[in-house]
């Protein structure tokens, strides 16, 4: 039970720590704009060259559009394929890439394994042993799980080296970064260890997860602590749940916030709009800076200072 | 192999921290290759004495050295202040999200750096790496404004915050131009320009250290006088009524440049430096808009007479005062819209950043020149003769208009019609490089910082052009089109300091000289490769 206890705990912590993440980015006031173009929810004809619906003669005077597909379009291959990455940082890419579809396909590998403790709870026959579905899902999930162990292996063992040899990577790579590697690198050895002990379809993480649904009350569920390299991999990878929201990794996520809050953010203020409303309520604020050409007293508003004119140069 | 310098010896005692020896900057090819050998001309002792100039070989700030100990301490004390205040709400709720997005989420992947145009040129020296100050700052937010931060500073990158670390920092935040080329390819979207932009902030909002060329010159003696070349209106109308007489000299009938119009349809707003290093663009425009029949004018009144806001490059403030200043001129004017001429960083400040500054009876229509142009243009209104462009033309896309707002294909399209022997610079589009002189670079030349422009943020933008026109005879003159006054500036400077006017045949102007130039019915020419204007 105890090792359930921790893997509900890190899921917990992974909830807490991202939720509060985006709960504070959500809750962020209103900045001003700061897109970069190419912007990638552009309308076509401007969306292939990065332009912007400001090319129009009145812009204002038509409606804002975006384009959901071509934004699609876009970020599937770049969180897939990390094609920014390839483009631009090709050495990189060869080592990272893999690092990444091997997360990719460990979560994967973990959706398919939830999905498999759901059919089994559900008690579908075609999912059952000897049901016509079983086979699919016990070669799926073990060509994902295997695939992503693989890969990222790969993937970790070469960012690390680049990043203990590269000048330019070494030179900023701190304790953490090299950390943060290592305890993703141990993930995968233990689990291929414990893959490799006997363990080829992964039955073992399955029955976990079920256990994980049902609290191990379920017949049949996996008893953590079989093999050395079992539990252990059930503890690597509870805490890297845990670890990841807190360091610059949940990157993984926090992604969205930088493209669609900042790099893509396009949206004209326009009368009568929340961003008009939001905008308003910024010029409220009663900004404390010091310089004396602002005229700050924790009194004056943004909106009485920027009406203002400095009366100080310095 | 130089030993690399790290984000830490920031804080290290030395009279300079980076020395680019001659060399070390990027080669430039024949007939140039006498400037690889060129450094910077060291800064004379006598001028720096009493200044901070412990980073490089150049001072583009001239911070006062502390007269004691205490005053370096007091003044380590306010940075750490200021720096607190960017994290919140009431006092940086402008740029807090992007901010803290960018703080938080660096790889350290360095994929920005081989985009860094002002790295690369230098030879590749570690202090211009668009993540080094980055990482100097986070550092010390981490370390210094973290609960735990010093305990935890061995693990996630240590540094030492004393004056040097602060002047040389403020300094550093001076040798990017907030190209934002970094951002646009950094994969997870981190944007070191925008803590270059922060940086300057602290400095001038919290501690009031700038360069004087933007703020006591810049953006104070706008709000006060009227615009940042000192002109007064009476004197922006002197030299408008001077650039009348010279384009009905060029167009043989009478320009009317108006002022003033209540009601009018456009309110035209000018980069003032335009009205005096290059009055052609300001006539030219009064040409195209006045032979198109449209309905504008100009403000005289203080600030209205000058598009320029040089507070989008360091203070919030400063900023908002000048948007506000411009909106509420239009807003009297009660024009229809804004029209913002040949200047990048004007159309990115009141169309982009401003937009959620300005609301209510504020938020007039503001829209790029390039598109007001390309309207008229491709209208039918005027006709061209195309032929009377006949020399090789490049065009270079101004960082404010292109990366930060997507107007890209308007003026691309007024030169494919009317310049038939354009040519575009490899890269180009949203994925250009700045021209040197963008984030107030382009106005900076105290001490030698001009002269570091144009041997090391310009260099890329120089290459660029000479590698447009590789395959054009060198005797025949070519034009580099640049529709922004920043970057004609930073691009006058280049090719004065390489001597490209005589070596290459190199001269540049804007995109409207272009269209009037091809205008059918014109007495003269308003492009005289070579001859000086009378207005020179």
């Amino acid at each position: 039970m105890g090792y359930f206890v921790l893997t509900y705990f890190c899921i917990a912590v992974f909830i807490i720590a991202a939720g509060c993440l985006i709960y504070r980015h959500l809750t962020l006031p209103l900045h001003v704009r700061w897109e970069i173009y190419p912007v990638r929810h552009e309308t076509a004809p401007r969306n292939v060259y990065g332009g912007s619906y400001m090319e129009n003669v009145d812009w204002w005077k038509r409606p804002y559009e975006t384009s959901r597909l071509n934004e699609f379009k876009y970020m599937v291959p770049e969180i897939l394929l990390l094609r920014g990455l390839r483009k631009e940082n090709k050495s990189l890419w060869y080592v990272s890439f893999p690092f990444h579809m091997g997360l990719y396909l460990m979560t994967a590998t973990l959706i398919l394994m939830l999905l498999n403790a759901g059919v089994t709870l559900w008690g579908l026959p075609s999912f059952a042993a000897g049901g016509a579905f079983r086979p699919l899902m016990d070669h799926l999930i073990a060509v994902a799980g295997w695939a992503g162990l693989i890969a990222g292996t790969i993937g970790n063992l070469g960012l690390l080296y680049r990043r203990l040899t590269d000048r330019d990577l070494k030179n900023y790579s701190t304790f953490s970064d090299y950390a943060n590697l290592s305890i993703i690198l141990l993930f995968f050895l233990i689990a291929s260890l414990a893959a490799l002990s006997g363990d080829p379809f992964l039955d073992g993480a399955k029955a976990y997860v079920l256990g994980l649904l049902t609290a191990g009350k379920t017949g049949g569920a996996y008893a953590p602590g079989q093999t050395v390299a079992g539990a252990l991999t059930i503890v690597m990878a509870s805490l890297l749940v845990a670890y990841i929201p807190l360091t610059h990794m949940s990157h993984m996520f926090m992604k969205y916030f930088l493209y669609h809050s900042v790099k893509w953010d396009d949206v004209p203020n326009r009368p009568g709009t929340p961003i008009e409303s939001a905008a308003m309520r910024n010029l409220q604020y009663k900004p404390t800076w010091q310089a004396k050409h602002i005229g700050a007293d924790g009194q004056k508003s943004w909106r009485d200072i920027a009406s203002s004119d400095p009366k100080e140069k310095k | 192999m130089k030993t690399l310098l790290k984000p830490s010896d920031i804080a290290r005692d030395a009279d300079r921290l980076c020395h680019i020896e001659p060399g070390d900057l990027a080669p430039l090819p024949p007939p140039y290759e006498d400037f690889n050998q060129r450094a910077l001309t060291p800064l004379a002792l006598e001028k720096i004495r009493n200044v901070e100039a412990s980073l490089d070989d150049t001072v583009a700030i001239g911070i006062p050295r502390p007269a004691s100990r205490e005053e370096e301490d007091a003044l380590v004390l306010q940075f750490l202040t200021g720096l607190k205040k960017l994290f919140e709400k009431e006092n940086n709720w402008t740029f807090l999200q992007p901010l803290l997005l960018s703080m938080e989420h660096c790889a350290r992947c360095q994929t920005c750096a081989a985009a860094c145009p002002i790295y690369e040129m230098s030879g590749h020296q570690e202090i211009y790496r668009p993540i080094f100050r980055s990482e100097v700052l986070r550092r010390i937010y981490r370390k210094y404004l973290t609960p735990g931060g010093k305990l935890t500073a061995k693990l996630t990158g240590d540094i030492d915050l004393n004056w040097a670390t602060i002047a040389r920092l403020a300094e550093l935040s001076y040798r990017c131009t907030l190209c934002r080329r970094c951002a646009m390819v950094c994969p997870i979207g981190v944007d070191n320009g925008l803590i270059t932009h922060e940086i300057r902030k602290l400095f001038s909002q919290e501690m009031g250290i700038a360069p004087k060329e933007i703020h006591d010159k810049g953006t104070i003696q706008h709000l006060k006088v009227g615009s940042t070349t000192g002109m007064t209106a009476a004197a922006a109308k002197d030299s408008v009524e001077f650039i009348q007489e010279e384009m009905e000299e060029i167009t043989g009938y009478k320009v009317d440049i108006p002022w003033d119009v209540e009601g009018a349809d456009i309110l035209l707003l000018h980069n003032a430096g335009e009205m005096l290093a290059w009055p052609e663009n300001v006539g030219a425009f009064a040409i195209i808009l006045q032979a198109a029949g449209l309905s504008w004018t100009m403000s005289s009144e203080a600030a209205g007479y000058d598009a320029v806001n040089y507070g989008l490059w360091y203070d919030d403030i400063q900023f908002s005062r000048v948007a506000v200043r411009h909106a509420d001129i239009a807003r009297r004017l009660k024009v229809k819209k804004i029209v913002i001429g040949e200047c990048g960083h004007a159309h990115k400040a009141l169309t982009v950043i401003a937009d959620r500054l300005l609301s209510g009876d504020l938020n007039i229509p503001r829209e790029s020149a390039m598109v007001t142009l390309e309207n008229i243009v491709m209208s039918g209104k005027l006709k061209f003769n195309p032929r009377k462009n006949n020399f090789p033309v490049t065009l270079h896309d101004p960082c404010n208009v292109v990366r930060a707002m997507g107007i890209v294909e308007p003026q691309r399209r007024i030169l494919r019609k009317l310049a038939p022997h354009f040519r575009e610079m490899t890269p180009h589009g949203v994925e250009n490089y700045c021209c040197g002189g963008g984030s107030g670079f382009a106005i900076m030349s105290g001490y030698n910082f001009a002269e570091w422009r144009n041997l090391i943020s310009s260099r890329k933008k120089f290459l660029q052009i000479l590698k447009a026109f590789e395959n054009e005879p060198q005797d025949i003159p070519k034009y580099v089109c640049a529709p922004c006054s920043n970057c004609k500036g930073a691009i006058r400077d280049i090719i004065g300091y390489y001597d490209a006017e005589e070596r290459s045949h190199l001269y540049y102007g804007g995109l409207v000289e272009l269209i009037v130039n091809a205008l059918d019915g014109m007495k003269k020419s308003i492009i005289r490769f070579g001859d000086k204007p009378s207005w020179e």
